[in-house]
């Protein structure tokens, strides 16, 4: 249980992260994320009935795709928006994923869909575990996205701007760092990461257009325990998060699973607003 | 509420409640009960989405909270109109639990709690089928009073949420919710407490629609989780007010006539992909005028008639900060 609540939180780290960076950077919700992994999921299906493509293979397609997708949106549409109001932006991107959900509703309909492969029911002994190849896949998936990306943001120029510009936008003008280009970046990997996580999503569970709200909201616990923009508290909140739901099985049924989510957030807006990183730093005596 | 807008509004008000002897018909009569609780939400909504600028996405909880306790109440043998203070009553808690840790922080908090909680509300009504009938939904009595009752019982709802809007427009709170708006820290230094007024305006607006949702099941007799729990009377609740006018007086109201005059269309038309029109009327309206309608409206004489200062009824912040914590 102990092993599959960590390989549910490969995932949720992914699901998470893109959520966390946008916010990071520019401060922004992004209402759209939900839409985003479901065009995600919907994309490696048709790769799939298409080419019969792997949705590993799939979603290594998707990455890139959903990355230009996200830097388009960006040029488009967010820039004009990012310093209004906090309530205009969040208005257009919901607004943004009811057209994303409405789109798929128009294209692939509203039936469940799901993908089947050859290893879809296959499972692995390990001693006396016995664990399905597909999450194996999907926990290895993720965290190679994330060693990837760890790397990235720690050793490369533009890595180390995003970093930047999340803790101090101004500062970071100022320094000279181009916060126009960080910012569609930023946005393009959030939205990359968002789909991606989606079609790997594909092997796990069905989905249809409605399928992101409860992810999102899992993503939004996960990033509020996490104290909404550091790596490492999305890390910690995917693993408080899938602990406490694989444990939480065993207390209430099955199909109120996904308020443990809910719950958690609430926990989380009462007792340790800064995330769950804040009381480590405060008990060490560093900022919260 | 200026002397124009009174005068207005009584004028509506008054072919309002004639136009069912004047025209007669049952259509006239459901249209009448269905628009009028959709602007009495839309005016709800607006307190806090509009006059805080704290945006909703889970008034459905509340929505759901009134139908559910005028339904079980009813069906224990409460006389129906009893029931909707108990219900108001539950939401005004309830709206205390998601806006007392939320508002305590500054951020996206709120938004984000409200997204989960209209979310998860749907889901508890759905597994407690003692109270709410879970998936089967909840059969009412039948015994109610005729079409023209529920006709003028929204009206007056509607009629009581315009003017409750009006007032808190133009008192002392209404002014520190557009303090915070524009500027929460600025508000707090000149003293507005910020977590109190948004708790109010909140719980305000929880509160109204509740008893809406109250009168929505006495009308419909039937309530079903996905039904009065949906993600989709959020939704509307946010929409009508954008659409019209987001923060004015009038927007939610001309937002909610034509929300349900165009979903009814919309809905015939596009079973499934109704709120694509939505979405896309969302984006642009926030693109080009976030002020929604009346703040179209407003753009055009003001190039001949209204000096460029005065063209801004609704400013959506101070000038484009830039975002910080």
């Amino acid at each position: 249980m102990l092993v599959s609540a960590i390989l549910t939180a490969g995932l949720y780290v992914v699901m998470s992260y893109g959520l966390a960076l946008i916010y990071g950077v520019m401060r922004l919700i992004n209402l759209s994320h939900a839409g985003t992994m479901m065009l995600g999921a919907f994309i490696a299906l048709t790769l799939n009935r298409a080419f019969h493509l792997d949705p590993i293979l799939g979603s290594l397609i998707v990455l890139p795709l959903f990355f230009g997708f996200g830097v388009v949106l960006y040029a488009l549409v967010v820039r004009r928006i990012a310093r209004s109001a906090p309530i205009v932006s969040l208005l257009l991107l919901f607004g943004l994923w009811l057209v994303l959900q409405n789109v798929a509703y128009l294209i692939w309909g509203n039936e469940d869909q799901s993908i089947v492969t050859p290893y879809t029911y296959l499972s692995l002994r390990v001693g006396f575990l016995s664990l399905a190849v597909t999450r194996l896949i999907v926990f290895a998936a993720g965290l190679a996205a994330l060693a990837v990306l760890a790397w990235f943001m720690s050793s490369t120029y533009t890595g180390k701007a995003i970093r930047a510009v999340s803790l101090n936008y101004e500062a970071s003008r100022l320094a000279g760092i181009n916060v126009e280009r960080i910012s569609a970046l930023a946005f393009g990997l959030g939205t990359g990461l968002a789909a991606f996580a989606g079609s790997l999503l594909t092997l796990l569970f069905s989905f249809t257009p409605d399928f992101g709200g409860v992810f999102q909201t899992k993503a939004f616990a996960v990033i509020v325990l996490g104290g909404l923009t550091s790596f490492v508290g999305v890390a910690v909140g995917s693993l408080l998060l899938a602990l406490v739901e694989s444990f939480g099985v065993l207390f209430i049924r099955a199909s109120l699973q996904n308020l443990i989510a809910f719950g958690l957030l609430f926990v989380a807006l009462v007792f340790m607003p800064g995330g769950v990183t804040s009381l480590f730093l405060s008990r060490r005596g560093g900022r919260g | 509420m200026s002397r124009k807008d009174a005068v207005v509004a009584l004028v509506l008000l008054t072919i309002l409640a004639a136009a069912p002897y004047l025209l007669g018909g049952s259509y006239l009569l459901d249209l009448g009960v269905l628009t009028f609780l959709f602007i009495s939400q839309a005016i709800a909504w607006n307190v806090l989405g509009g006059y805080a600028g704290q945006i909703s996405f889970g008034y459905a909880a509340f929505f759901g909270i009134g139908a559910y306790t005028t339904g079980y109440l009813w069906l224990h043998g409460w006389e129906p109109l009893l029931t909707l203070p108990i219900g108001a009553a539950l939401a005004a808690l309830f709206s205390l639990i998601v806006g007392l840790p939320a508002f305590r922080l500054t951020g996206p908090y709120f938004v984000i709690a409200t997204l989960a909680v209209g979310l998860a509300m749907r889901v508890v009504a759905l597994n407690t089928e003692a109270i709410t009938g879970g998936a089967s939904g909840l059969n009412l009595p039948t015994q109610v009073p005729g079409k023209a009752w529920f006709y003028y019982s929204m009206l007056i709802l509607m009629s009581g949420c315009f003017l409750i809007s009006a007032l808190v427009r133009r008192s002392r709170f209404g002014m520190a919710l557009t303090a915070l708006r524009l500027d929460q820290a600025a508000a707090a230094s000149l003293g507005v407490n910020v977590a109190l007024y948004k708790n109010l305006a909140h719980t305000l607006g929880a509160v109204l629609v509740a008893v809406g949702g109250g009168i929505y099941a006495v009308y419909f007799q039937y309530i079903h989780p996905d039904q009065v729990f949906g993600f989709e009377i959020s939704i509307g609740m946010v929409l009508m007010p954008v659409i019209g006018g987001l923060g004015t007086l009038w927007g939610p109201v001309l937002g909610g006539m034509l929300y349900y005059a165009i979903a009814d269309t919309l809905l015939t038309v596009f079973p499934f992909a109704h709120l694509l029109v939505y979405g896309l009327l969302l984006m642009i309206i926030m693109l080009i005028e976030p002020r929604g309608l009346l703040g179209f409206a407003r753009l055009v004489p003001s190039r001949f008639v209204m000096p460029r200062r005065a063209r801004h009824p609704y400013p959506l912040a101070p000038d484009s900060s830039v975002p910080s914590e």
